[in-house]
Formats: structure tokens, C-alpha cells, sequence
């Protein structure tokens, strides 16, 4: 009777998750991993004799499941709970940091390099590792998500060549570098410093290699005196919009523009924000620490923003460009919102031109990544005009934009993955010679097996030493 | 396909179960027809479901060899007709040709490539095919094997109808990582079987539990083993050395435990009562001893068709002894390190023969301590088929390493805290103990404390169900060790 029982009991249990999981709408992208999941393999007989369609069902399927991103959860606090859980006080790891450093050395036959920045914040916490080399530091709700950093010092030449080709084609134009720190350098606790490279190295072999006139904006140090402040957020791959505030104040001093102090910005919280690294590192420990999203909006005086905005495929391509539109520079999200990074702008796959109330004859066009977004909101009191151009999407031809525009000040910014990227070069050289029309993208010849996690950063540099960086895409992707 | 895809769980098996049901009432109602009597009992519809649906379990992984194991099958069937009706010498011929088929098949795709870069020791250069393995062949060959024999022996009846034999080696529970099924174990039931409530409940539990140990302890501990021993191990450190082969230590039981429960669990549900291939090894007294519970059905396997018929314990039993473990190790992969393995117990079993097992009030903690050590080194051997990897975590694990320790060891110790309590206390036979303390301690009430055990028991397989489930979702390391074999 008991048997009875149970195999009923199982039974039911069964046939509910089967139900489940085979007749409700299967997820098609995931919020928690920021990607579009897998599809349906496409079948020929080849792909049937050698075992990758069935191999791909199956992995289809597995990616796929109704509520995936619910039951993900579920395993990382599986994952979570299996560990001890010891508080600061009850344990301390008596890692031996120096003859680490010197058996490294020696081993490699390397010389470690001096560093000027020395971190004294949390340099003694508790530290992990999680999914995808992530450095988790600390606990509770100061908890800090690390990337770990893989280039060298030699690495970024192809950076600074592209910023030279641009001198050199636009010999009016003043040309800026800035190569953006991540956060890891400032933040990582000493024990798992052997996890990261120091990315003062790279920024000034980049920073050497700056020709005819280009002026570095080195943002290194000035990073490091803010430190203790919130210049990075704790649960995202990006900086704050207070570190890019220390970076603009860097960036007009040497541009020798005027530039306004905090006092002249209105400040917005956004309160609850947990950002990408949550996904990436599958730890619940960054989910349970969510943070405030500052950012600040010049007050008091008129600009008009307006956007030409590209339509993306499903592979980040630009299928077609629309606009220009007027809009919001600052777009406003919710408490809680995991986007509030797309507040500047709403995100990358656009070319922004914001006109100021400023008479200067400056115009800026300021070249960046996602992290540049967090720039230009500063410098409405410093330039009459800005354009901002992300340099994964833009489809015009970059000679013809920039006389047009009339630009004056030319101004690349990039995290530290972009600028190590070997492409960088072919990249920007293509814009000076491109067309100016949209291609249409060509077929998607079929791609290998992909990582769960579009978090090649740290990975992709340090595995392979090639350098690829995609970013993942902030609004249009992920709606808001 | 493997037991632990979300895929099988939730269409493969489902569909199985509707048609294997549907299968169970028309040979129900067929039974009937024929005889009138309930004692009947006819297997053919439901045969031939398990059969169709092994052959698609096999194929979704292997869409191409398929067709050689069928071959397999249709080479078995034949010689082990030959042997039944043939007499005298023809019938040691029979026997003969047929191993010597199922020998052969086995060593082209599995040893043939390994064998002729061999003979570049004696200067003789040869192109090496490059064959992949078929999956699960190793298993399916030896139980090919064991029929010919056990028919041969007289042991077991010749099998006259070839769907069955089809069915003997194809069964999807076993086919692919085993345990590996004797034909007398399985012949009778293949003709005649029924399904109790306890079969089902049994069955059902095993298969749950299996489901746990693979997806639950041995996905993770995997995790654990990869950080340490995967990558470069030039920044190994000792103590990472020695945490990272226990985790692979439990890993692979619990991997492979895992999935002789769920095929035990799987066949039990369908009315086949495989023999336990498991019985905690890691709580062995001797090395002897634990080649007794580990992976028994090939330990059998190799005793029965190989050691004692070169002479067993009665004429050179040393060489009996080296030959069976070295075909122990090679059976394992075409690889230098496998034999190596093999050997490396063999030595040690014959050393015990003449000291450890002679001995008498040795205690039992060293016992223990003795055989668990020479089983974590047993797996270093067995987890680096390349001989320069090997040899570097040997060192290192001796204490020649660049860094005695480190933060990572530390991290890993306890960031899985739990899960290496959890595992080493499923090494142990703590099922029957909480079983035996529960009737024990409700002796006037056994009707309670079976309740109890039930309750428990239920609880533990929804809280196991729903956890593989979500770890399953987005799982990379998946796949069983031991169908790589």
C-alpha cells in the first residue's frame, strides 16, 4: 500500500514537471545571462550522421526550459548553501602574499612591475571564485564582483595605432586617448591577486605608444585617489557614473575646456540595482547585494539631443538605420531596474549629437565603448557640440562625419578589454574607408558551440591571448 | 543520450513509460487469449518496445554505430546457435570464432590506433587510424562474451530468438556504461516477468537517487577536480593536488555508482533484477577488498571468464593474477596510464595475498586509512593519461611544488563545505543504517516505522527530483566517465 503510494505520488510529480516542461511556452532569451538562449538546430542528413543535430536537440532543450532563469536561481542557492558560511572574524586566510609573488616571478621569469596604485580598502577581505574566473570579494551587502584581468604588458599596440591613424588623418583635431580601468585593480583582495593581471602595465605601453600629438587622458591614478568612493559599481562590469565624473574632470583639464564641479548636477538615485555580474558569475551572493545607481544631470541649462539609431539582428549586426530623432539624453528608470546603466543615452546602438548653449568652437565626437557612455553627460557646460559614437555601431563613413560635423576634438575611451583587443586597428581603420551605406550582414556561417555566458573578458584574454571583447548590449536587447 | 539530460527525463523516458505500458496491456491482454490462465505471462509487446526505443536511445548518440552493434548482435546470435547445436570440436570452434569476433570488434575501435603507434617502439612507422570510439562498445562487447560463454558452459539457455538477444544487449539501462548484465542473470526474465509494487517503488527510489548522486555530488565535485587538475599544473599547488584528486575520487563513484542506480533503478521498474555493481567500495578494509565492491560486475566478469579459467589460485596464480589486472586496466582505454592502473593493484593484491590478508588484529582504522590512501593515488594514476601531466602532479603531490598552499585550496575546501560532508557521508551505508536505527527504534510499531522510512523517503525524492532538475538547466559538465570506457 505504502509502495502504492509513493509510486502514485512520483508519478503525479512527474507527469506535472513533464507537463511543464513539454507544453508551456519554452523562454527564448534570458535576464539573468543577457542572451538570446539557443535554437532549434536546423537538420540535414550530414548534421544527423554525425551526431550534432541530436547533440543540439538535446542542448536546445536544456536551454531552453520554461522558467530556466527561475530554476538557474534555485541552483545557485544550491550552490550557495553548500558552502561554509564564515564571517570575517571566524576565519582568516593566511595566504602568504609575498613569496607568492616572488615564486610567480620566478617561475615565469618575469619582473613584477611596480604599481602605483596599492589597494588599502580591501586588500584583507574574504574573497572567491566564481563562474567565469569572477572575483567575488567580501560578504553581505558590500559584496563585490571582480572580472579578472589576462593582458600584459605589451598588449593594446593595436589601441594606440588606431588612435595614431586617427591623428593622422585628422591632423586639425585634437585627438584624446583614454583607456578606462576596470575596477579589479583598486578592489581585489590580496590573496587572490594571482587571479589578475595589473592593468597599469597595458594602459602605459598603450599610452608610449601615442604618436604626433595624441594626448593620453590618463585616468590610472585618478581612479586610485577616488577609490574609497563609489567610482564602481559593486554588481556590474561597469564604473559608476561618479568614477566617469573624476575621468570628464581628467579629460577637460587636459582638453582645457571648462569644466563644472558636482555642485552644478542634480543627483538621482536608483535604488535596488543589481547588475550584470550576477549573471555572469552565477552567484547569488551579487544578487543579495544590490546597490544604489547615482548619477548626476546638469541643471539648469538647454541642450537638445537627437539620435540616429541602428536596428540590430540577432548577432549584434546593423541591419538598418533610422532617425535622426530628438529625444532624452538621460533616460529615467525604475528602482530595481537592472538597465539603469542605459540611463545615459539608452544604450549603444546609436549615434547620439547633443547641442549645447556653449559658444567655444569646440565639437567633441567622443569614440567609446559602453563605459564612455557614463562621459558625456559632463561636458554639456565644456563643448557646443558632442557626438557619441559606439565604435561597434557605426555604419557611415568617418571622414565625412567628421568634416561635416566640424569636429575639433576627437576623444577615444575605451575600457581596458576594448583597447587590448588585437582588432582594434582593422576596426577604426574600416570607418575611414567604409561606404557610409548599410550591407546587408552576410549569412551567419554556423557558429561552434557557445559558452553559457557571453563573458569573454576575462576568459578570452587570458586563455587565448587574442582579444575580442563583445560587449554585452545593454538596452535594445533587454527592453526596458 | 544520457540518464542526467533534462532531454531523457522529460521526453525519452515518458515516452518509454506510456509505450512500455501500453506494450504491458496488450501482452496482458494476449496472455489471456492464449491461455485462459493468469499465470501466463507473454513479454513480446513490451520486448519489442524497449527494444525500439534502446535502439533510438543508442542512436541519438551514436546515429552511425548503431548499425555495428546491430552487427554485433546478428554475429552473437549466429555463433551462439553454432554452439548449441554443434558437437565436440566444432562447438570449442564455434565458441572460439565467435570471441574471436566480439575480441576483434572490440580492438578495432578501441585499441587498434593505440596499438599501431605502439609500434613505433620497433621502428615500424605505420599510419594510425583514427577511429572514435564507439560508445558503450566496451560494455556491450563483454556482455556478448559472457552469453557465448554462459551458452557454451551450459549455464544458460541458447537464446533462439534473435529480437531477444537484441534485447539482452541493447537494453537502454545498461547498454552505454553498465553495469554489465550477465545473460544468465537476465535470460529468464527476458521470456517471463513481473512488475511488483515494490519493484516499482524500488526502482523508482534507485533511479531518483542515482539521479541525485550523478547531477547533485558528482557534476559539482567535477567542478572541484577541474580547477585543480585540468588546467596547467605548473601553478598546482601541493595541497590543490591532494583536493583536487578526492574530489575526483568521490566524483567518479558517485558518477559511476550513480548511473549503475539509475540503470539497476530503470531495469527493476521494467521487472529485471540486475545485480548491484556498487557496495561502498571506499569503505573497504583491504585493496582485495575493494576490488570485491567496486565496479563488481566487471571484477566478475574477469574472475569468471578470465582468472579462473587460466587456473585460478591453483597453478601460477601470480600470473594469472598480473594478466587478469592488466586486462583490468587496458579495458579501461587504450592508454598507457589504464594499464599502468591495472597493474598497479594487481601488485598490490598480490602483496596483500601474502602479507595484509595473512594478517590478524591489524585495526580497522589503519585498515582504512591503508586502502583509501592507495586508492587516491590509484586515481592520480588513473585521472592523467598523459604521462608528463602525471608525472608533474606526482611531484607535486609529494611536495615539490612551487607553493605548498594556497587561498584557491582553501576556497574550495569551504565554498563546498557541505558537499564534501555531504559525499564523504554517502560513502558510507548510511541508508541501511537510518533504516535499521528507525525499526529499531519503533520495534513494537513496524507499521509506523515503515511509514517513516516511506515519508522519508519521499521527501528525499521530491528534494532530489526538484534539485537535478535545476542544476540540469544550464549544465555543461555533464556527461558519464564512464561511457568513455
Amino acid at each position: 500500500m505504502l509502495n502504492r503510494i509513493y509510486i502514485g505520488l512520483m508519478v503525479l510529480v512527474m507527469v506535472a514537471m513533464c507537463a511543464v516542461f513539454n507544453l508551456l511556452p519554452r523562454s527564448k532569451v534570458s535576464e539573468l545571462e543577457k542572451r538570446d538562449l539557443t535554437e532549434f538546430p536546423a537538420y540535414s542528413p550530414q548534421r544527423l550522421a554525425n551526431g550534432s543535430f541530436t547533440s543540439d536537440v538535446s542542448a536546445w532543450y536544456s536551454d531552453t526550459e520554461p522558467y530556466r532563469d527561475q530554476l538557474m536561481m534555485v541552483s545557485m542557492y544550491v550552490k550557495d548553501i553548500i558552502r561554509l558560511n564564515v564571517g570575517e572574524a571566524n576565519v582568516t586566510f593566511h595566504a602568504s602574499k609575498e613569496p607568492e609573488v616572488d615564486a610567480v616571478a620566478e617561475q615565469t621569469g618575469e619582473v613584477s612591475l611596480p604599481e602605483d596604485y596599492e589597494n588599502h580598502l580591501t586588500a584583507d577581505e574574504n574573497a572567491k571564485i566564481a563562474n567565469a574566473g569572477i572575483i567575488i570579494v567580501g560578504s553581505g551587502e558590500n559584496v563585490r564582483a571582480l572580472m579578472a584581468y589576462g593582458g600584459g604588458a605589451q598588449g593594446g599596440l593595436s589601441f594606440a595605432r588606431a588612435v595614431n591613424l586617427y591623428k593622422e588623418r585628422f591632423p586639425a583635431a585634437r585627438v584624446y586617448c583614454m583607456v578606462i580601468p576596470i575596477a579589479t585593480d583598486y578592489y581585489i583582495p590580496d590573496k587572490v591577486k594571482k587571479r589578475s593581471q595589473p592593468q597599469h602595465p597595458t594602459i602605459e605601453n598603450i599610452y608610449a605608444h601615442l604618436t604626433g600629438g595624441v594626448k593620453p587622458v590618463d585616468i590610472y591614478n585618478v581612479m586610485g585617489q577616488h577609490a574609497d568612493e563609489d567610482i564602481y559599481l559593486r554588481t556590474d562590469h561597469h564604473w559608476a557614473p561618479l568614477g566617469a565624473y573624476y575621468a570628464a574632470k581628467e579629460f577637460a583639464r587636459v582638453a582645457g575646456v571648462t569644466f563644472r564641479d558636482l555642485a552644478s548636477y542634480d543627483r538621482h538615485v536608483i535604488r535596488g540595482y543589481v547588475g550584470s555580474m550576477y549573471g555572469y558569475s552565477n552567484d547569488i551572493a551579487v544578487k543579495n547585494a544590490p546597490e544604489d545607481f547615482v548619477y548626476y544631470t546638469p541643471r539648469g541649462i538647454d541642450y537638445t539631443t537627437s539620435y540616429i539609431t541602428y536596428k540590430l539582428d540577432k548577432d549584434f549586426r546593423i541591419v538598418s538605420e533610422s532617425g535622426p530623432t530628438t529625444g532624452q539624453y538621460f533616460h529615467k528608470f525604475k528602482d530595481g531596474s537592472s538597465n539603469a546603466y542605459c540611463t545615459f543615452m539608452g544604450g549603444d546602438s546609436k549615434i547620439t549629437v547633443v547641442r549645447t548653449a556653449v559658444k567655444n568652437h569646440r565639437r567633441l565626437m567622443i569614440i567609446k565603448d559602453s563605459f564612455g557612455n557614463a562621459l558625456p553627460g559632463y561636458m554639456f557646460y565644456s563643448f557646443e557640440e558632442i557626438h557619441v559614437i559606439d565604435f561597434r555601431y557605426f555604419a557611415k563613413n568617418m571622414v565625412d562625419y567628421v568634416n561635416t560635423n566640424h569636429i575639433t576634438d576627437i576623444l577615444f575611451a575605451c575600457n581596458i578589454y576594448n583597447a587590448y583587443s588585437l582588432r582594434a586597428y582593422d576596426r577604426y581603420e574600416r570607418f575611414l574607408t567604409q561606404s557610409g551605406a548599410i550591407q546587408p550582414p552576410p549569412p551567419v556561417i554556423e557558429k561552434k558551440k557557445e559558452q553559457p555566458t557571453e563573458m569573454p573578458a576575462a576568459n578570452v584574454v587570458e586563455k587565448s591571448g587574442v582579444n575580442e571583447v563583445v560587449e554585452p548590449v545593454q538596452a535594445d536587447t533587454t527592453g526596458h | 543520450m544520457v540518464f542526467s539530460d533534462l532531454f531523457f527525463l522529460f521526453v525519452f523516458l515518458p515516452a518509454f513509460a506510456v509505450s512500455y505500458l501500453l506494450g504491458g496491456w496488450i501482452d496482458k491482454l494476449w496472455s489471456l487469449k492464449v491461455s485462459e490462465s493468469r499465470h501466463s505471462n507473454i513479454t513480446g509487446t513490451r520486448n519489442l518496445v524497449l527494444i525500439i526505443f534502446s535502439l533510438i536511445f543508442y542512436a541519438w548518440g551514436e546515429p552511425v554505430y548503431v548499425f555495428l552493434m546491430l552487427l554485433c548482435v546478428v554475429l552473437n546470435y549466429l555463433s551462439g546457435l553454432a554452439i548449441h547445436y554443434a558437437n565436440g570440436g566444432a562447438r570449442k570452434l564455434a565458441l572460439a570464432v565467435g570471441v574471436a569476433v566480439n575480441l576483434l570488434m572490440l580492438g578495432t575501435f578501441k585499441y587498434l590506433g593505440f596499438l599501431v603507434a605502439q609500434l613505433e617502439m620497433f621502428d615500424i612507422q605505420l599510419p594510425v587510424p583514427q577511429i572514435a570510439l564507439p560508445i558503450g562498445i566496451s560494455f556491450y562487447t563483454f556482455q556478448s562474451l559472457s552469453y557465448l560463454v554462459d551458452v557454451y558452459r551450459g549455464e544458460a539457455p541458447v537464446q533462439k530468438r534473435f529480437l531477444n538477444l537484441l534485447l539482452y544487449i541493447s537494453m537502454f539501462p545498461q547498454l552505454i556504461a553498465g553495469p554489465i548484465v550477465r545473460y544468465g542473470t537476465v535470460a529468464a526474465e527476458i521470456g517471463s516477468r513481473r512488475v511488483t509494487a515494490e519493484d516499482m517503488a524500488e526502482g523508482v527510489y534507485r533511479f531518483i537517487l542515482g539521479l541525485g548522486k550523478k547531477v547533485i555530488l558528482a557534476n559539482q565535485l567535477s567542478e572541484i577536480s577541474d580547477q585543480f587538475l585540468s588546467g596547467s599544473l605548473s601553478d598546482l599547488t601541493t595541497t590543490g593536488a591532494w583536493v583536487g584528486i578526492v574530489a575526483f575520487t568521490l566524483q567518479i563513484y558517485f558518477d559511476f555508482s550513480g548511473y549503475s542506480d539509475m540503470a539497476i533503478g530503470l531495469g527493476r521498474c521494467m521487472g529485471f533484477h540486475f545485480n548491484e555493481n556498487f557496495r561502498h567500495p571506499y569503505c573497504c578494509n583491504s585493496i582485495t577488498d575493494f576490488w570485491r565492491r567496486w565496479h563488481i560486475s566487471l571484477g566478475s566478469f574477469f574472475r569468471d571468464y578470465v582468472y579462473i579459467p587460466l587456473g585460478g589460485n591453483r597453478s601460477h596464480q601470480a600470473i594469472n593474477i598480473l594478466v587478469v589486472w592488466f586486462l583490468t586496466g587496458m579495458w579501461h582505454g587504450a592508454s598507457w596510464n589504464f594499464i599502468l592502473w591495472g597493474l598497479y593493484f594487481g601488485l598490490i593484491v598480490m602483496i596483500e595475498k601474502y602479507t595484509l590478508l595473512k594478517l590478524k588484529h591489524v585495526p580497522t582504522v589503519i585498515l582504512h586509512v591503508y586502502s583509501l590512501f592507495l586508492i587516491v593515488i590509484g586515481w592520480g594514476i588513473f585521472y592523467f593519461d598523459d604521462f608528463d601531466r602525471m608525472t608533474m602532479f606526482f611531484q607535486v603531490l609529494w611536495g615539490d611544488a612551487a607553493l605548498l598552499h594556497d587561498f584557491v585550496t582553501e576556497s574550495a575546501l569551504l565554498d563546498n563545505f557541505w558537499l564534501w560532508i555531504v559525499a564523504a557521508m554517502l560513502c558510507m551505508p548510511i541508508r541501511s543504517g537510518v533504516r535499521s536505527l528507525v525499526e529499531r527504534c519503533c520495534r513494537r510499531h513496524p507499521a509506523f516505522a515503515n511509514g517513516l522510512v516511506m515519508m522519508g523517503r519521499t521527501v528525499l525524492s521530491l528534494a532530489i527530483l526538484i534539485l537535478s532538475v535545476a542544476l540540469l538547466v544550464g549544465a555543461t559538465n555533464n556527461a558519464f566517465i564512464y561511457t568513455r570506457f
